[in-house]
């Protein structure tokens, strides 16, 4: 019997640390992929080129970096007040008749497949664009904000919900009690006293649209060129990576794996100011 | 409210706060009270208007999908039809078989490592350096974009253990990507399940694990379902990491694990990349973007079914406990 129960005991610990292994053997493998690359042209050129032609030796990323940037700031500049608004309705102002309708609804967006929405971009949203504004290209940086910034609505609401729960009531009873308003005691109590946990919410969305790759892909152009207008084809590293890898070999394989290990990079750096924000709470699970 | 249009004396206050406090008059104190009512309004609007445009922008999203593709994903022709790579009136079958072959896989490979890590976490890891970095390496997991996880299980799966682009390198890397969630929901289960539980089974003298296997697990059995009728509907949804594991377009229909598939989200990719060879691979990819989000839609659906009904069935029975 006690046997067994060190052998179970063992083989859970083993499962357990597949989690530890699985992301030390990515780290590991894309390094491996990408040095040649970055052996190269090295780390600076690599970040602050914009010269992408891996067969004659340039491995500059500056055109997708800029474009992870500006669809990623432009999809929180769209998404963040949509959901902080949507948290704040649901914890602060709404019934719970209304509420949980609500809550589900935004759930069921976070299970939309990012291809679906994708196509949906192509074939509706790009086409809307070029109506308005007269242009004969339409997809861009604005096309993929605009997907970004649903797409990352029920990963911030989840989070900043959360994180409005957590506030006491105390608190708002408090603020209600000396004669505030409710509108008061949201700018004045609720938002402070909920800062930390609304910033790992945004954080975490932050890394949902770095991250999102069919669906910017479908919109975004793709070209490799920095962007003339909000509305002129470029690309991300994502979508770089998603459009090159299957045909790459080579010089420009090893450039697409660099690419992969950046976006490692900042996944570990959100991971890390995630936990140094939260670093007192439990907002961080 | 009236007491403060009554005349606030600032007199009482220390003389340290006085200063800061500004001594107002009735009407200055009206009119501030009058602004912050209007304020209030005008908040209260906008932030509601913000929650109504979410879920009017997921209306709009669901609604244009079916419209533009429910006429198409509808007809059995289509669903269990033959593609087609070359002329128009092609079906997926292949695809949707692929879909549900390839979550049904990577739950097979999924389900066990990470309930199994979770017992670990739950029930036998002290608060310590193991647990602390167990956490770290799920936490990291679960940030890494997807495209990575596809050209990593590209890279080991399809490239080093030569499986090729098949349903088992699709469904290992999806295992690896789905490992922390299903690791945080079964943990959050068994850590739901009273300690009483567990007292009283070890108080009657079974072993650990025993007592997981026989009370433990059952009761986070619902949590559980729950969290793996989710994955499989998260995975039947992927895209970016199934695109160079799994394969885009295939024919015939897969029936060993080592064969080529072509995923729903995947043959979307497909159409989008490569589909100027179909006349028709717009009316495909919007039958088919139509048919994956029924799918997924139904698996949310079951899950929170599922979780209802549980739900009722434990608190019945906690009655009688």
């Amino acid at each position: 019997m006690i046997d067994r129960e060190w052998i179970v005991r063992k083989t859970l610990f083993v499962f357990a640390m597949v989690a530890v292994l699985g992301i030390l053997l990515i780290v590991v493998l894309i390094t491996q992929q990408a040095a040649p690359s970055i052996a190269k042209a090295g780390p600076f050129q690599m970040l602050f080129s914009s010269n992408w032609n891996p067969d004659a030796g340039h491995f500059g990323m500056l055109i997708f970096i800029v474009g992870t940037f500006a669809t990623t700031l432009g999809g929180l500049m769209i998404g963040v007040p949509l959901a902080i608004g949507t948290a704040l309705f649901l914890t602060q102002m709404a019934s719970k008749r209304v509420a949980a309708p609500v809550s589900r609804v935004i759930e069921i967006l976070a299970g939309i497949p990012s291809i679906v929405i994708g196509w949906l971009g192509l074939t509706m949203l790009v086409p809307a664009i070029r109506n308005i504004f007269g242009t004969n290209q339409g997809s861009g940086l604005l096309a993929a904000s605009l997907v970004l910034g649903i797409m990352i609505v029920p990963t911030i609401t989840a989070i900043a919900k959360d994180a409005l729960e957590a506030v006491p009531a105390a608190y708002r009873q408090a603020s209600i009690g000396l004669g505030a308003t409710r509108w008061q005691t949201i700018r004045h109590v609720i938002l402070p006293a909920a800062k930390n946990g609304l910033i790992v919410a945004v954080i975490l969305g932050m890394g949902r649209a770095i991250g999102e790759t069919v669906a910017v892909a479908m919109v975004i152009g793709p070209a490799t060129a920095f962007p003339k207008s909000l509305t002129s084809p470029t690309h991300t590293l994502t979508t770089k990576i998603v459009t090159d890898i299957g045909e790459a070999s080579g010089m420009q394989r090893s450039g697409l794996f660099a690419m992969a290990l950046l976006l490692l990079l900042i996944a570990m750096a959100l991971i890390l100011a995630v936990r140094w924000v939260a670093r007192d709470r439990e907002f961080a699970r | 409210m009236s007491t403060h249009a009554g005349g606030v004396k600032v007199s009482g206050v220390p003389a340290e706060t006085k200063s800061r406090v500004p001594s107002l008059d009735g009407p200055t104190i009206l009119r501030r009270e009058a602004r912050a009512k209007n304020a209030d309004k005008i908040a209260t609007a906008g932030v509601s208007l913000l929650a109504m445009l979410g879920v009017a922008i997921l209306a709009l999203i669901i609604f244009a999908i079916l419209y533009k593709g429910i006429g198409t994903a509808l007809n059995p022709r289509f669903i269990f039809g033959k593609p087609s790579a070359y002329a128009a009136g092609g079906g997926i079958w292949p695809m949707v078989v692929s879909s549900f072959y390839l979550a049904g896989l990577a739950l097979v490979l999924v389900l066990p490592l990470g309930v199994g890590a979770a017992i670990y976490m739950a029930e036998y890891a002290k608060r310590g350096r193991v647990s602390k970095l167990v956490r770290f390496g799920a936490d990291s997991l679960s940030t890494v974009p997807s495209i990575v996880f596809g050209i990593f299980g590209m890279l080991v799966f399809v490239t080093y253990f030569s499986l090729g682009y098949s349903l088992l390198a699709g469904a290992l890397t999806l295992a690896i990507l789905n490992m922390p969630t299903v690791m945080r929901v079964a943990e959050e289960s068994l850590r739901a399940v009273p300690d009483t539980y567990r007292e009283a089974s070890m108080g009657l003298g079974a072993t650990r694990w025993h007592t997981i296997k026989k009370v433990i697990l059952p009761s986070a059995m619902p949590g559980i379902t729950t969290g793996a009728v989710l994955t499989v509907g998260r995975i039947i949804g992927e895209s970016a990491a199934i695109i160079y594991t799994v394969g885009i377009f295939t024919a015939k229909v897969p029936w060993s694990p080592l064969q080529t598939g072509a995923p729903m989200a995947g043959n979307i990719w497909y159409m989008y990349t490569e589909g100027a060879k179909i006349p028709d691979f717009g009316r495909v990819a919007s039958g088919e973007a139509a048919f994956l989000l029924m799918v997924v839609l139904a698996l949310i659906l079951l899950a929170r079914l599922i979780a209802w009904f549980f739900g009722r069935h434990m608190r019945g029975s906690d009655r009688f406990v």
